[in-house]
């Protein structure tokens, strides 16, 4: 349980660092750091309960979308200045490094049985590493495509004015 | 009637210069052509706009159609600034609202485009913190997470310098990935910490193409399936470039 905090904890601090990378607004800073250590404990928390790990990324990244769209109305910056550094702590860098040394380790194998066991081993760690990096992309911007009919701040802004746009 | 051409035109080229901002600063295609429209009919004009990765293409259409403005204007290539993207959506807000002038919104943009990023030593700490956090993540111990977030501030590093220098920015990127995994790699030649491939594995990760993939799905998603290929591309060339360099370091270092 410990653990899983600590992975919340550093899941955040790693969407801090992005963020400043990023160079977001400083008020966003705080939010992106919850919203990340929010995300990880999805994410995280899911596989503790043996949840695959494609399906807990997509959840994970599902709710740093929605989340995101909220702290856009709150700290009023758009939605992606959250939701993007925010899922950036799940990405799979494992996967994508086992794909490569299996990759590097294929080129210089002579043997045959070998080759094929290291051939399952990276067709499997690189289907991990696209599946998640996909259901990250999709399970972001969900939520942003399904909320905004129009913008953010238009529907409020029609009601006030009557504006067509 | 002068005055009108000469509106027309400065008008013109505020949008495309707003486009251009946005498009290099990170924002997705819908958002940019929703921004320019939005402002441009705050000024009191009609807009068509044409939008790519590299390119924006403006035409104003006046209300009678005697005056036309149509130009085109390169957009430098991408380099992150969340600020700008906030900024610009307030602007737009304030143009809509607030009956913003184009003075006023000429002088937020000079401000916008002169605020300060965040001091260097805080970028190259706090990514380093988020590289001990990603082997943090994937099961490293304290001694890993000390590698990699050593080698990251000085992945980082190199990266900056060779931005200076005006490499290529794939070769930026290429020379980060073998810095950072390199310095890395030498925690496993001399058996630091646990499990030091974590470490590796994680020293590069602070090159990964978020913005562009995405970005890349949110367009695709969109409609803007060209603008949404031409960001996959890219996020796959920095990938590459990325995996290209963890080839070299571990080629050198298992010889």
């Amino acid at each position: 349980m410990l653990e899983l905090l600590l992975k919340g904890f550093w899941s955040g601090i790693a969407a801090v660092g992005f963020a400043i990378l990023f160079n977001v607004p400083k008020r966003t800073l705080f939010p992106i750091g919850a919203l990340g250590a929010i995300g990880g404990l999805v994410k995280f928390g899911l596989m503790y309960f043996g949840v695959g790990i494609v399906f807990s990324s997509f959840v994970g990244a599902t709710v740093v979308g929605i989340i995101s769209i909220q702290m856009a109305h709150l700290k009023n910056s758009p939605p992606l200045v959250f939701s993007i550094p925010g899922v950036i702590p799940m990405v799979p860098g494992a996967f994508a490094y086992r794909m490569m040394l299996g990759l590097i380790a294929l080129i210089q194998l002579e043997d045959s049985d070998t080759y094929i066991q290291t051939l399952i081993d990276m067709v499997n760690n690189g289907a991990k590493m696209s599946f998640i990096l996909m259901s990250l992309a999709i399970g972001v911007s969900m939520p942003m495509l399904i909320t905004r009919k129009e913008s953010i701040k238009r529907s409020k802004f029609n009601k006030e004015k009557k504006v067509t746009v | 009637m002068g005055q009108i051409v000469e509106n027309t035109q400065t008008v013109g080229n505020t949008l495309l210069e707003v486009g251009a901002l946005l498009m290099s600063s990170g924002a997705s295609t819908h958002r940019t052509r929703v921004t320019l429209n939005r402002i441009a009919n705050g000024l009191g004009y009609e807009i068509e706009s044409l939008i790519t990765q590299r390119a924006i293409m403006l035409t104003i259409i006046e209300e009678d159609q005697k005056y036309l403005f149509s130009r085109l204007k390169r957009i430098s290539p991408l380099k992150p600034n969340f600020k700008m993207v906030s900024g610009i959506s307030h602007l737009s807000w304030n143009v809509m609202e607030e009956k913003w002038s184009l003075q006023q919104i000429n002088a937020e943009l000079d401000r916008l485009k002169s605020l300060p990023h965040y001091p260097r030593w805080v970028l190259l700490t706090t990514v380093g913190a988020a590289g001990s956090g990603f082997c943090y993540l994937f099961g490293g111990d304290p001694l890993n997470m000390l590698v990699a977030f050593v080698a990251t501030v000085i992945g980082l590093f190199v990266r900056q310098e060779a931005t200076k220098l005006k490499f290529n920015p794939y070769l930026c990127v290429f020379f980060a990935a073998f810095v950072a995994s390199f310095i890395a790699g030498l925690s496993e030649l001399f058996g630091i910490g646990s499990q030091p491939d974590k470490a590796v594995a994680t020293s590069v990760l602070f090159l990964v193409p978020g913005i562009p993939l995405i970005n890349s799905v949110t367009d695709m998603i969109d409609g803007n399936i060209q603008n949404g290929l031409v960001r996959a591309i890219n996020g796959l060339m920095i990938a590459f470039a990325i995996a290209v360099g963890l080839f070299t370091s571990r080629m050198i270092l298992n010889f």
